[in-house]
């Protein structure tokens, strides 16, 4: 059988999610074996030659009508369009802007503005149709290991396989796996119990709070979260803090629903 | 006649090239950033100090470690917060973490394939799986110290300003330390291995700029120096060294007081420190028989591997004194949120990083600025290639091109950082 094409691409973004891979070692190198890797800019050189693609997998912000092109390039030629990490699900640290008066953030930057492209921080979603996403900032490699096979199942013809869907559970259910000292319970923040699990509870684990980079589970409830803190985080802080991965947004989207 | 690279892949960010050349002299010559702004400055404005080694560290991917530290020492030096000697010791293996696998990955993975005449990196693995193994193993210590200390490798999580959040137990140490002894063994090869790598001649005199501290190969702290005899405090970064934007560029270049350009990172390092290097690592730099001052710079992956040597002995000697520290020094103390400004300079594995930062009496920020070594050497980068384009104007255009991607990725440029 003919190897399944796939194209790993980046937007404007820290590469960490790449990295996020690469750092899977011979373990990432065995998975990219099974596959064509059409394009990888960070480890080759060969031009892209386009045609039809498998999996499209885009990392970061579209930023620049260059960014918003290879984006639906991509989503055009790809079967399945699948995102990793933070800035492509839910804007990102450069989402900050858009809750700031976006014209003075770049004025404390730089002196001559014109000609330089800032427009609001909008996630991939808004420009094409994604079919999956790895999230977190960065992305859990583990988790690529496990859902990337099948994702690739996904891809062949009828009734091989279906696009995985990450299971609905607290960061909380890892944590407590992990053994860690609850922070809640010891009256410190951390948003754990709304926010979409499957990251082995890495910032709890480490005694840093979970400041949502995975976004908010299907049924997490976010009055109940926001009444537990409200002991230890004012308003204020509640939402500075939710700004800092692009949950902000999604609170309020949900606060609407 | 000119020269244009739409893309140059296989270094950290998004850039072409462009060379216009006329009757043998290089009219111009820019690197062309291609990626969108994140205005990370801006947004960290009004923000809690607190949220700024998060929101920092994400600048860069492969150098998450070094805008940690950067942001944290420049927040502690303006509130006036010490730390213990434990906190100081734990960051400085951060820090030779990072160091080590930034450069493994940059030299076998980003570079060595140029002089290998390879255009693909998993044919490379193909053809060299044994030499892979051991550049993976390489680049596997440098992440295992992370991830112990720090809590993950990209975007570390434990350093804070203060100290730490928590901090490893005796047995991973143990581990690390096992791991490191092992590491060095594997090290030696990999490096025999790039020793007999034929990497092109070229040279051009310049200015070597790069911290310097007493008694040591200096990476956490010291003063900036120069081969030149820059000799002056951080503090003193921005009066010697002075942003300047060109109108539509996103990158901030950086100008030294001379307005010439000037190189920092392993070759930069190496020049100018090169006898406090531990043992192994002068013994392996003695064997590559380059002379010193060295002005080429494609010498800079071997610098790299030289650094890499140098990383695993200083980890090591680092590890085994935290192996009988009381590690609970380093856990965070209470300290006073205070007003003021404080800088901070650390060796990044590119070149020196260097931040500053501004907070009100409640810890909010009112200014910061983050000058990145790859800012620091674009324009450098470029009057290289000014000099080196006439002598290769004799090769096929193809080969031109390939000579200029390996001149490029030789320098280890991270473009993320650059723009931020």
């Amino acid at each position: 059988m003919q190897k399944q094409k796939i194209a790993i691409v980046s937007l404007t973004s820290c590469e960490g999610c790449q990295f996020a891979l690469l750092d899977l070692g011979q373990r990432f190198l065995d998975l990219m074996n099974q596959v064509e890797m059409v394009d990888f800019r960070l480890l080759e050189d060969e031009e892209d030659a386009g045609g039809k693609l498998d999996i499209g997998i885009v990392e970061g912000n579209p930023t620049t009508k260059e960014n918003i092109e290879t984006l639906k390039k991509l989503r055009k030629r790809s079967k399945l369009l699948v995102v990793l990490g933070n800035c492509a699900a839910m804007g990102g640290v450069p989402e900050i802007k858009n809750y700031q008066q976006q014209k003075n953030t770049i004025k404390h930057v730089y002196k001559y503005i014109q000609g330089i492209e800032n427009p609001e921080i909008r996630e991939v979603d808004n420009f094409v149709k994604v079919d999956f996403v790895f999230p977190g900032c960065p992305i859990n490699g583990e988790e690529f290991v496990k859902y990337f096979p099948e994702l690739l199942k996904a891809c062949l013809p009828e009734g091989a396989g279906k696009i995985p869907v990450i299971p609905d559970q607290p960061v909380c259910v890892e944590c407590k796996k992990n053994g860690n000292k609850c922070l809640l319970l010891e009256k410190k923040p951390c948003f754990g119990p709304m926010i979409q699990g499957g990251c082995n509870a890495v910032c709890p684990s480490s005694r840093m709070m979970c400041q949502g980079c995975r976004g908010l589970r299907p049924t997490g409830n976010v009055k109940a979260m926001r009444a537990t803190l409200k002991n230890f985080m004012t308003d204020e802080e509640f939402e500075n803090t939710t700004e800092i991965f692009g949950l902000r947004d999604d609170i309020e989207d949900r606060g609407r629903k | 006649m000119q020269i244009k690279l739409n893309h140059i892949n296989k270094i950290e960010g998004h850039a072409g090239f462009m060379a216009s050349v006329l009757n043998g002299d290089v009219k111009s010559a820019k690197i062309e950033v291609k990626e969108g702004i994140r205005l990370i400055e801006g947004i960290l404005i009004g923000r809690h100090y607190a949220d700024m080694p998060v929101v920092a560290q994400r600048i860069c991917g492969i150098c998450p470690v070094v805008h940690n530290l950067t942001s944290i020492k420049s927040i502690e030096n303006a509130m006036g917060v010490k730390v213990s000697q434990e906190t100081i010791n734990l960051r400085k293996a951060l820090e030779w973490g990072q160091i080590i696998h930034s450069h493994s990955l940059h030299l076998f993975f980003l570079s060595l394939a140029d002089f290998l005449d390879i255009d693909n990196d998993l044919k490379l693995v193909e053809k060299y799986p044994e030499e892979t193994q051991k550049a993976i193993a390489l680049r596997e210590y440098g992440m295992a110290i992370v991830k112990i200390i720090g809590g993950r490798v990209v975007h570390p999580l434990t350093n804070e300003v203060g100290g730490f959040k928590k901090v490893p137990r005796l047995e991973e140490i143990q581990t690390l330390i096992k791991q490191g002894e092992a590491t060095l063994l594997t090290a030696f090869e990999v490096a025999e291995f790039f020793k007999g790598i034929k990497l092109p001649k070229f040279e051009r005199e310049t200015e070597y700029v790069c911290l310097d501290a007493r008694g040591e190969y200096a990476i956490y702290d010291g003063d900036l120096v120069s081969n030149r005899g820059l000799n002056v405090p951080v503090l003193e970064f921005e009066k010697n060294f002075h942003e300047v934007q060109r109108p539509r560029e996103i990158i901030k270049r950086v100008e030294s007081d001379g307005k010439t350009s000037y190189m920092v990172g392993a070759i930069a390092r190496i020049n100018n420190h090169h006898k406090k290097l531990h043992s192994r690592a002068t013994q392996y730099l003695d064997s590559l028989g380059f002379s010193l001052p060295d002005y080429n710079p494609f010498h800079n992956v071997l610098y790299q591997m030289v650094e890499v040597i140098h990383g695993i002995e200083e980890s090591l000697r680092i590890l085994h004194i935290l192996a009988n520290s009381n590690l609970e020094n380093a856990i965070t103390k209470e300290y006073q949120v205070r007003e003021g400004f404080g800088v901070a300079a650390v060796e990044a594995p590119r070149g020196t990083l260097y931040y500053h930062v501004d907070i009100d009496s409640k810890g909010y920020i009112k200014d910061v600025n983050i000058i990145s070594p790859t800012a620091q050497f674009l324009s450098h980068l470029e009057d290289d290639i000014k000099k080196y384009l006439p002598e290769i104007l004799n090769i096929s255009d193809k080969d031109k091109e390939k000579k200029m991607r390996a001149f490029i990725r030789a320098y280890d440029p991270c473009i993320s950082c650059a723009v931020h």
